[in-house]
């Protein structure tokens, strides 16, 4: 089995071996790179450097909770808010696979500029198995470019050290636990965001409703697990589908977006099946959707497919 | 001493979990792309391999790396998924299609023979798949060991050599006995 223990002895060791001198750890507060962050501060101290980019495509009011939580672990961060760039560089892109090579050029590009005033040469980061196994390879194909990996530029003025490569999740959480994080449990976020979570052209108004709707879906799937209605999915939020459909709002006709609902369990994120939320729960999400949201959104539906045929994430 | 087994990486999505199940089980084992050569497998020590599936579609190409070699020589178990299971029932006189029904998630595999594989295994369990093609004819050598609603061969096995296919995927969580068909395969190995 696992042993948690193990590894963080492990991972320390190498760490301090690989890295001379100061490295740059990206920390978006979730539970990957925040076990690199606590694993990478004991090999390297005061020579690692945290940051936590801003895109504007996080969850509300992350960035809150992450400068929070690293002054819980005693770790320095240092923030960026940097959501004009990316608005800025998605601007008319549509493609999925596009969308994650800019954020992840992007990315690299803040990084590097930061090194460079700092001085740094290292990167590291929390990609996890899953992340270069759907990347694709030489052998593999490629589901999707997680821009961690597959979105990388190919011209990288960082090394780049990974060290939870070869674990899934559920291993991650197991050394988060042992490390005592509070974010142990917390739900997977896509690094690209809500960029990924509004289907087709991203602009600062769909991620706005689409970000809006995600936080009612972790409310009510949160109460209504925490009641004992339901066993808390693996992940579950909100999509955007940019397809417009007629509602009928007050006796006047309103014309808005759709939102789809997707939760699924899984273990390691490679393969899942759809959660069984209570009707009643889906009610009141769908209820609390369109009437806090006004004409944004006239309908609300429930994705179905497991993983495979589908992946979790839309895009 | 303890068991290596090998995967050989034919570009499989589950490849590595592959990989991280015989890992829990206690085995030594690694991954080697599907290019490495017999003699290499054998100077590491190899027990037992493990042919990984893949995307390439097996009813319409007749390689996948070295596995033909591994084949051919091999005197210890070899667990062929997926693509790996398609290309030994190719590799030994059979035959592969694009399925009518491809499966992807959920099936329900319902055993129809007795397999060292399959030990402590009920008659119908649930397993997870991802294939477009389908074993649809097997080799002289080779007997069906399950079928699921719309595959025929979703298992079968040499009638004398320890090697066996399989068309689901035994090292995904959600399939239901999964870890017991490897820790079959570890017995078969270390025999």
């Amino acid at each position: 089995m696992f042993d948690p223990d193990r590894f963080v002895d492990e991972a320390v060791k190498d760490l301090k071996e690989q890295i001379k001198g100061k490295a740059l750890i990206a920390c978006s507060g979730g539970v990957d790179s925040t076990v690199c962050a606590v694993l990478a501060n004991r090999a390297l101290g005061e020579n690692l450097y945290a940051l936590h980019v801003n895109t504007g495509l996080l969850r509300k009011g992350e960035s809150e909770e992450v400068k929070k939580l690293f002054e819980q672990l005693g770790i320095k961060l240092y923030y960026l808010d940097e959501s004009g760039r990316f608005f800025e560089a998605l601007k008319g892109v549509v493609d999925p696979e596009e969308k994650r090579k800019i954020i992840g050029e992007l990315f690299i590009r803040i990084f590097e500029e930061f090194a460079e005033r700092h001085g740094i040469e290292y990167l590291i980061q929390g990609t996890i198995a899953p992340d270069w196994i759907e990347s694709g390879d030489e052998l593999r194909e490629t589901i999707k470019s997680h821009h961690n990996v597959g979105g990388l530029p190919e011209n990288i003025k960082l090394k780049i050290v990974e060290p939870l490569r070869d674990l899934y999740k559920d291993e991650v959480r197991k050394v988060a636990q042992y490390l005592n994080l509070p974010i142990s449990e917390r739900q997977p976020f896509p690094g690209p965001g809500f960029a990924i979570r509004v289907v087709g052209e991203v602009t600062r108004e769909k991620v706005e409703i689409v970000r809006e709707a995600c936080s009612i879906v972790e409310e009510e799937i949160e109460k209504a697990s925490e009641s004992g209605k339901m066993e808390r999915p693996w992940q579950y939020f909100a999509v955007l589908i940019p397809v417009k459909t007629v509602g009928v709002h007050g006796d006047k006709r309103a014309y808005g977006y759709t939102i789809a609902i997707r939760a699924i369990d899984s273990v390691d994120a490679m393969s899942g099946s759809f959660s069984r939320v209570p009707y009643d729960v889906l009610d009141r999400i769908a209820t609390r959707i369109s009437n806090e949201m006004g004409d944004k959104v006239t309908r609300v539906v429930y994705d179905i497919t497991n993983k495979p045929p589908a992946t979790i994430e839309w895009e | 001493m303890v068991t290596r087994i090998f995967v050989i990486d034919n570009g499989g999505q589950w490849t590595h979990r592959e990989w991280r199940v015989l890992k829990y089980l206690g085995v030594d084992a690694r991954i080697f792309p599907n290019n490495t050569p017999f003699d290499k497998l054998v100077e590491e020590g190899v027990d037992g391999l493990v042919l990984s599936g893949g995307a390439p579609r097996i009813g319409l190409k007749e390689e996948l790396g070295r596995c033909a070699e591994y084949l051919d020589r091999a005197d210890f178990p070899i667990l062929g998924i997926c693509a790996g299971h398609q290309f030994i029932a190719r590799h030994f006189g059979g035959e592969v299609q694009p399925a009518e029904v491809p499966e992807f998630g959920k099936v329900e595999i319902i055993i129809d023979a007795k397999h060292p594989i399959f030990k402590g295994l009920p008659k119908k369990s649930i397993a997870w798949a991802s294939h477009n093609d389908e074993v649809t004819i097997v080799p002289q050598d080779f007997v069906i060991l399950a079928h699921s609603e719309s595959c025929r061969v979703e298992a079968m096995a040499h009638k004398e050599r320890a090697i066996v296919g399989l068309q689901f995927h035994p090292e995904v969580e959600h399939t239901e006995y999964g870890a017991q068909i490897f820790e079959n395969f570890i017995e078969m190995c270390k025999e």
